[in-house]
């Protein structure tokens, strides 16, 4: 105890204290029980809590972390790795606010949970739609619905990723109902979805704080990840670095791919049309933009291109859930690690093994703005992985907005 | 027409010599420097009104969010500049040099940050000049950097090119609808 007060008035002192602090921790750490590790975590988390009130030392320590692991990583084995993950996910499951109740659903009512934090980005410019229901479909042998869910990472103003979010489902839904191929439909909204935001940028009718300054909004876009649920396929159509995971027998199958500008045929096409892909803090078009898909940038056309590249997958009986989440989540959490996280919530609905206790304030920079749940009727064992996957991310100092869509796919019949 | 063709002929030699005059950078080993031109279809003080804002920068370049500066405007101030989210860096802290209002020059350094342009430089200068038989500005923007380790000066030049190019083309935009508007409210 002396020793814990100790450290905390170190780090109170010196910025720079922290850093090596946390190397002589982790040293530490190694010698003791499973037990105390737990204990030590929890420590852990709350001396987060604490550097995560001051800007600098957040950015130090973030950097640290993320080298750290990094090596980490490269060096533990497989079972290190997933031990560590547990032990973290164990505190982060004691912050939960209740006991997991399984409650009786509607006849194929989509299952899903929603969960958006600001985390450590001074704005939140992250949005997040899901429309149970979005589309009827009526076939020879019964009518169906269609289930929609989409994450927008917006970067340069929010506004671009809000009117993602108002709108794309219905340009989605229109263009599906006028020609039924998914390919040519997602990539017909998305680009409608592009020009309607360029158009807004052009007429100054954004209505977002970028107007106080001055009307054009060239420099603002939003990546978009949209996943349709039907009764037999798993359709996504994906614009950026946000990502979409399957979750199939216990294992981890990405249904999007990153566009990242380094990516050789994204590098191929970006040069072709001109551009050019400058390593300035990772890979960036122009050494500018650090994904090279968005809807909006108008300024950086035709080099970023709003054309979706879209997975049609056919469900199966060993479907467990399926994750939409932005890059503050995936630059911090392998797939395998949040499919592992998300599988222990849903399997806790099946026989409670998750424990609760009273929640806890996280208090640091952005915790407090959390989100969860949609306006319909989320699930609970869904919104709590969603929840503990947003939790997860800020414990590994991601650095940006986080928000992560949870659909449970299992049937119960 | 020979009016203009003699004004044409002449634009080159002008450019030059103003670069000559206004824009020179003391360059050192590792470092890189560039110089961007913009024709605006707007009358000097209205281009000026915009640039000369060393407090609000935001006013026309598309990447700032937010300035905030500690002071009066004089030399030696220094302001706090938030970027947008998505560029290669949050925040710049950045010197006034020079604030001529007689030639229409601005000057700042940047002197810290958490991006990669160390001992960066710029200037920016504004010269009165006929377009197609219309008043215009001639904008000329020049800066010096350090190549960053791991980049290329070619690199580098292409980077902070782009960043400007997009700042320009902004203050042209914004220019020439405060020109039109500025038109229609004498003519009422």
């Amino acid at each position: 105890m002396a020793e814990i007060c100790y450290e905390n008035e170190t780090m109170m002192i010196e910025t720079t204290a922290t850093v090596v602090k946390k190397a002589t921790t982790t040293t530490r750490r190694r010698e003791r029980s499973s037990s105390q590790a737990a204990r030590r975590r929890r420590m852990e988390i709350r001396r987060f809590k604490f550097v995560s009130g001051e800007q600098e030392p957040v950015f130090v320590d973030g950097d640290l972390q993320r080298r750290r692991r990094r090596e980490s990583t490269v060096a533990a084995s497989t079972s290190t790795v997933f031990y560590e993950t547990a032990k973290e996910v164990v505190v982060l499951c004691e912050s939960l606010s209740s006991t997991v109740v399984a409650l009786p659903d509607p006849e194929a009512y989509p299952k899903y949970g929603v969960a958006s934090v600001c985390g450590r980005r001074r704005e939140m410019e992250d949005a997040v739609a899901v429309h149970p229901f979005f589309s009827r479909h009526q076939t020879e042998y019964s009518s169906t619905g269609f289930h929609y869910c989409g994450v927008y990472d917006g970067h340069g103003c929010s506004h671009v990723a809000m009117k993602c979010r108002e709108r794309l489902h219905e340009l989605v839904r229109e263009e599906f109902e006028a020609d039924a191929d998914w390919e040519k439909s997602m990539a017909r909204s998305f680009t409608r979805m592009d020009m309607e935001v360029v158009a807004l940028n052009a007429d100054g009718a954004a209505k977002c704080r970028c107007e106080l300054q001055r009307p054009d909004c060239d420099a603002v876009g939003s990546t978009a990840v949209v996943s349709v649920l039907t009764p037999e396929k798993i359709i996504v159509a994906n614009c950026g670095d946000s990502r979409a995971v399957l979750c199939r027998n216990g294992k981890a199958i990405a249904l999007s791919s990153d566009h990242k500008p380094d990516r050789p045929d994204e590098l191929d096409r970006i040069q072709a049309a001109g551009g050019r892909v400058i390593y300035w803090d990772g890979p960036r078009v122009l050494g500018v933009l650090a994904m090279s898909r968005a809807i909006g940038d108008n300024y950086l056309k035709p080099y970023v291109i709003s054309r979706p590249e879209v997975t049609v997958t056919d469900r199966a009986n060993g479907d467990d859930f399926l994750i939409l989440a932005s890059d503050g989540l995936w630059d911090v959490v392998s797939n395998e690690t949040a499919c592992s996280v998300v599988r222990m919530c849903l399997r806790g609905k099946v026989n409670g093994q998750v424990s609760s206790s009273p929640e806890r304030e996280m208090t640091g920079v952005g915790a407090g703005n959390v989100v969860v749940g949609g306006g319909d009727l989320p699930d609970k064992a869904c919104e709590e992985a969603s929840l503990l996957l947003t939790r997860l991310a800020l414990a590994r100092q991601s650095s940006d907005n986080v928000s992560v869509v949870v659909v449970d796919l299992r049937r119960d019949t | 027409m020979e009016a203009n063709g003699i004004e044409n002929l002449t634009n080159p030699n002008q450019e030059r010599e103003f670069i000559r005059r206004h824009h020179k950078h003391e360059l050192v080993d590792n470092q890189c420097s560039s110089t961007l031109v913009k024709h605006i279809n707007a009358p000097v003080h209205i281009v000026w009104s915009l640039v000369r804002r060393f407090d609000q920068p935001q006013k026309y370049k598309p990447f700032i969010s937010r300035c905030v500066v500690k002071g009066n405007m004089e030399i030696g101030t220094v302001r706090e500049v938030d970027v947008k989210s998505g560029l290669p860096a949050t925040r710049s802290t950045e010197r006034l040099e020079l604030l001529d209002d007689n030639e229409h020059i601005l000057s700042i350094r940047i002197v810290g940050g958490d991006h990669r342009l160390k001992n960066y430089s710029s200037i920016i200068s504004l010269h009165p000049e006929t377009i197609e038989g219309r008043i215009g500005t001639l904008v000329i923007e020049s800066f010096v950097v350090d190549v960053p380790e791991g980049n290329t000066k070619d690199e580098t030049c292409y980077f902070v090119e782009a960043l400007i190019k997009c700042n320009l083309k902004s203050l042209a935009d914004i220019s020439e609808r405060l020109a039109v508007q500025d038109t229609t409210e004498s003519r009422v």
